[in-house]
């Protein structure tokens, strides 16, 4: 049985520009009867298997008005992965991505995985920041990059397996040393019926 | 998820208690029970001194006083091997393996010296399961496994509850003592002595006699909570367990006896002082109990104390008037017709006590239908207009453990399957009626049981108690409490351990309980001592961190917490009864010396006068943009609940309140447009909601349960709406400022950072080093003695002591003065550079620790006045 990690998402970006709408999609989609539901979607979670681990997102929501941008430490403290979502279609979103990118690396969690999400890239005809950009700004960061569309659905599952597969997998020394344990203490064999 | 949980389907709408109650009744009749304390008076079924002596102890008595002996978690396959091979097959213990992190079961099997002499089977303890003895139960008393277990000649044959003492006292040790290799007359198969194995006829005597009595049913059609053991290699599990009946057997007068792990109401002598206990030799085999305490050190922690068994009051004889009772109403209906009549000798004792039951209140299952009657169907949780009946739930108390449940359960878990939100949140100060009112108790354990039965029927557990209600009225409690020993059988281990600590918290004889009392007492006799109310709080946590710490580790709590809760299920039931031990005495001191600071630092006035501007405010101008608002009736209404809020020391319990306020929030936000609304629109809507509920006291609410709220719920959906509630609420309090920056002020958000911080860093194990921090020193004086709780630490010493005693008492001479340590023979006066803390803890590390008290008071007056340096072991430790 696979164990099940938790890791704390962190969800910022101007407001409208969709965080919440990708997060609705991600867990909507393949929704998963079993785990009970929260009571709002300001704060949810999915639950993933990602190698020999099973990765349950517990996705933190903030709120992107710029009055309630000072509470976002409380937010994103403690998170393994921030998702900084952008309009494609507004350009005024990016820059505020790069605040929050810089914020992130001043006072953010030091192993902080950082994704960026273009969203509304189903509105190519008036988007506003070119895809070109916003990859080689994420590259410059060594940021994950990927264009989505909340509305259809493109992308989401994949932005989020993205970022489960740069959390460092937990080491799990104790498998190892029952290895040794075996190696070392293993006089009868057959009477060793179990363990 | 066990496979047997999901076939359970609950019992048709009012007859679950009396199915418990009968279920109880029956495998009382099937006696695996194998004594019935002798009932004078019933005529034919008389016995033998010898026999009615030996009877008084269970199977289950033997195994849960014995364990030491054989619960040897640390013990690997090949010691088990070495040392159950001298044993008769049968015989077994259970043990840890380290591999796959599971107890096994290691049993000498039937040939002999061959390979294969020793079976090990991994025990799986699914959540349900809670402990070992049950296992241990089950495989005593049904034949699943292909040979009948079998305990420890010593054990098995034991007569007398000193005997078994004699036994566990030597832990890991008997295997290897004289008492193991003495091998008694005929060695008897424990199936008989428990007379559970009624295929050899009947040769002996009374005991026999019982024994042909019952089918084994324990191996039963119940289903629900269920034990595995699973053999290696073979499919499917062994034997399924209901472990609501686990304590059946342990004694038919139950009313009048303690079940095995609730204590009982008035600690017996404190273990420590039992004269007549003999420490037990070191054993040769490392074993969990003795070596844990081993690896602390000395100075802080007090080695472990002697084994201390449980005394439980014997058994009482049977009072007359029940029997005549009995007799007069056999012919009354029977609650429980459809169970195969009990044989002749049971027959009696059995009949006597369904009649009991029947003569005592109807039946309970008619007082249950009677209870039933005004019912009340929980309301839908997210229904708001439903609700406005919260005010008049007094009888709605029951519920609330649902909610506390729900919260621990899982750091992300929603509360919104709570049946009935509104109910809980009134009671909380009621615990202790409820602990002893066992009508509304088992109304709660049933609940709880059910709905730890089956996840997905959890929504639906009130509704199948019949139509939510099983909700007795005041009158019937005294009622239901003259049959509280039968029910207290049903009382979960979760609840059994809480209470035990708290007992054990307020027991001033055990090193737990002198900690905890020496710091409640502390907090509140120095109020002033701390620098601001998060300071305040913090040690708070820090102190309940470090008690559960002690308490995973020491051995005061008897039998050892992995002997009956699911390990991983350890912390979450600590913490639930720190919460009890702790906060709750604290409780209005804590909410006292919080507004305190609030108040003193102008912080209070400044609240008041934010949140009143705030409340002016139009919605737009908190950034609310679009979602339908709440109208007066729903604002009142979560104003109600924050106020409620305040009546509960239980950070869990105030956080889920607190989701509830947000779940209703969210509904009226939706409007039923099933539209989801993300934290954009919802934290303005709260900051909204939190200014026109205008409660200046939420503030202190919220601070508490950020700092006390378990850490590792912190992630979580309580820990996403508490951030969301404090932001709410900081915002509002920099109202003015905000107006003018349109930011938090910097120092707003340092301490965001730094609570953070904080609260991360805590998750790492707490040292043990600085738990006693507080002495409790008794000051006598001309005028009088009385007690204090100072802050005293490891280095503190005596001189220091003094003069902090000098200060308290604004004493004019302090050189006359002097502390002492008083003992019941001795007094002593200690030298100025000794360290009190240090002596305490050795004292209670000692083998037999005396009661003692630091005293400080005049030199002159005491006759004895001892240089502390001829003192051994007290003066410089």
């Amino acid at each position: 049985k696979m164990a099940i990690r938790e890791l704390k998402v962190c969800l910022l970006g101007d407001t409208g520009v969709g965080k919440s709408s990708i997060v609705c999609r991600f867990v909507q989609d393949h929704f998963d009867h079993n785990i009970s539901p929260t009571i709002g979607a300001s704060f949810l979670t999915k639950t993933v298997p990602c190698g020999h681990e099973l990765h349950k997102f517990l996705i933190w929501d903030t709120a992107g008005q710029e009055r309630f941008h000072s509470l976002a430490p409380m937010y994103y403290r403690g998170s393994a992965a921030a998702v900084i979502v952008y309009d494609i279609t507004k350009l005024d979103s990016f820059q505020t991505l790069k605040k929050w990118v810089k914020e992130l690396k001043e006072h953010g969690p030091e192993d902080i995985v950082v994704a960026i999400a273009g969203n509304k890239n189903d509105l190519g005809d008036i988007r506003e920041v070119p895809m070109k950009e916003a990859k080689e700004f994420a590259e410059s960061i060594a940021a994950i990059f990927i264009e989505t569309s909340a509305r259809n659905a493109v992308n989401i599952e994949e932005l989020f397996q993205k970022i489960s597969k740069q959390i460092p997998p937990l080491e799990n020394p104790e498998v190892e040393s029952n290895d040794s344990f075996k190696l070392t203490r293993a006089p009868a064999p057959s009477t060793r019926r179990c363990c | 998820m066990c496979k047997c949980c999901s076939c359970w389907k609950p019992p048709a709408e009012g007859r679950l208690t009396s199915l418990c109650v009968s279920a109880r009744l029956e495998s009382q009749g099937s006696s695996v029970h194998e004594q019935l304390p002798s009932c004078s008076g019933v005529g034919g079924e008389r016995d033998s001194g010898y026999d009615s002596l030996k009877r008084r102890m269970s199977v289950f008595d033997r195994l849960s006083q014995t364990h030491p002996v054989w619960l040897l978690l640390s013990v690997s396959a090949e010691e088990a091997t070495r040392i159950l091979l001298t044993q008769p097959p049968g015989v077994f213990l259970v043990r840890k393996a380290a591999a796959v992190q599971k107890k096994v079961l290691s049993v000498r099997v039937e040939k002999v010296q061959s390979e294969n002499a020793i079976s090990h089977f991994p025990v799986r303890e699914n959540q349900y399961s809670k402990c070992m003895y049950s296992i241990m139960h089950v495989c005593v008393c049904v034949d699943i496994l292909p040979f009948t277990l079998k305990l420890p000649e010593a054990i098995a044959s034991a007569k007398t509850q000193k005997e078994l003492e004699e036994v566990a006292q030597l832990g890991a040790g008997y295997w290897n003592s004289a008492l193991c290799s003495q091998r008694h007359c005929p060695r008897r198969p424990l199936s008989q002595t428990l007379s559970l194995q009624r295929s050899r006829g009947g040769d002996q005597g009374p005991l026999q006699a019982h024994s042909d009595s019952a089918p084994p049913i324990l191996r039963s059609k119940t289903t629900g909570p269920v034990l595995h053991l699973e053999r290696r290699h073979s499919s499917g599990p062994l034997c399924f367990l209901n472990p609501l009946f686990i304590q059946t057997h342990h004694c038919p007068h139950q009313h009048h006896c303690e079940p095995p792990f609730s204590l009982p109401p008035p600690r017996p002598p404190p273990p420590r002082l039992m004269p007549h206990r003999r420490p037990a030799p070191p054993p040769p085999l490392p074993t969990a109990a003795t070596t844990r305490p081993k690896s602390m050190p000395a100075a802080t922690m007090p080695a472990k104390p002697p084994q201390s068994s449980k005394r439980r009051p014997a058994p009482q004889p049977p009072k007359g008037p029940r029997y005549s009772d009995a007799t007069k109403a056999s012919n009354s209906p029977d609650p429980l017709p459809s169970y195969p009549p009990p044989p002749r000798p049971k027959k009696l004792d059995l009949e006597a006590q369904r009649c009991h039951i029947a003569m005592e209140d109807e039946t309970i299952a008619e007082a249950l239908s009677r209870a039933k009657l005004p019912s009340r169907r929980p309301p839908p949780a997210d229904d708001v207009e439903t609700n406005r009946d919260n005010l008049c739930a007094p009888q709605a108390r029951g519920r609330q453990r649902l909610s506390d449940m729900s919260m621990s359960t899982s750091s992300s878990d929603s509360l919104d399957y709570s049946p009935s939100p509104d109910s809980s949140e009134y009671d909380e100060n009621d615990d202790e009626d409820e602990e002893e009112d066992y009508g509304v108790g088992l109304e709660t354990d049933l609940e709880m049981r059910l709905r730890q039965s089956s996840k997905s029927q959890r929504k639906r557990i009130s509704v199948s108690l019949g139509g939510g209600s099983l909700i007795l009225p005041k009158a019937l409690k005294g009622r239901f409490q003259k049959v509280s020993g039968m029910l207290s059988s049903l009382v979960t281990p979760e609840r059994r351990i809480i209470k035990k600590i708290t007992e054990l918290s307020q027991d001033r004889n055990s090193y737990f309980g002198s900690l905890v009392q020496d710091y409640i007492g502390f907090v509140q006799e120095n109020r002033g001592c701390h620098t601001s109310g998060m300071d305040f709080l913090q040690t708070l946590r820090q102190f309940m961190t470090q008690m559960k710490a002690y308490l995973c580790q020491s051995s005061e709590l008897d039998p050892p917490l992995e002997s009956l809760i699911p390990e991983d299920q350890i912390d979450q039931v600590l913490e639930k009864a720190m919460h009890k031990s702790v906060l709750k005495p604290l409780k209005s001191v804590i909410q006292g010396i919080l507004h305190d600071f609030q108040v003193n630092s102008g912080a209070w006035q400044q609240l008041k006068e934010n949140l009143a501007l705030a409340k002016t405010k139009r919605p737009q101008e908190l950034g609310v943009d679009g979602a339908v608002l709440p109208d007066a009736a729903s604002i009142d209404k979560i104003r109600q609940k924050f106020l409620n809020m305040r009546k509960m020391y239980s950070p869990e319990k105030k956080v889920s309140l607190l989701l509830r306020v947000c779940k209703l929030i969210y509904s009226v936000m939706q409007d039923n447009s099933g539209r989801m609304y993300g934290a954009d629109d919802f934290l303005p809507m709260l900051t909204y909601v939190v200014a026109q509920c205008d409660v200046p006291q939420l503030d202190t609410e919220v601070e508490y349960m950020m700092e006390l709220l378990d850490p590792s719920l912190l992630q979580g959906e309580g820990g996403y709406y508490l951030t969301s509630a404090y932001g709410a609420m900081a915002l509002i309090k920099n109202f003015q400022e905000e107006q003018a920056a349109r930011v938090l002020s910097s120092e707003a958000r340092n301490t965001l950072h730094q609570w953070h911080r904080r609260r991360t860093a805590q998750r790492l194990a707490p040292s043990v080093n600085d738990f006693q921090n507080y002495l409790h020193v008794a000051l006598q004086v001309d005028t009088g003695c009385t007690a204090k709780t100072l802050l005293v630490n490891p280095y503190t010493t005596t001189e220091e002591v003094c003069s902090l005693c000098a200060q308290k008492l604004k004493i004019q001479e302090p050189e006359q003065y002097a502390l002492f340590l008083v003992t019941t023979e001795t007094r002593q006066q200690l030298a100025p550079d000794t360290h009190p803390q240090r002596i305490k803890a050795e004292l209670y590390s000692r083998p037999r620790t005396h009661t003692f008290h630091f005293l400080y008071r005049k030199v002159t007056d005491l006759n004895l006045c001892i240089p502390a340096d001829g003192q051994n072991g007290v003066s410089s430790v």
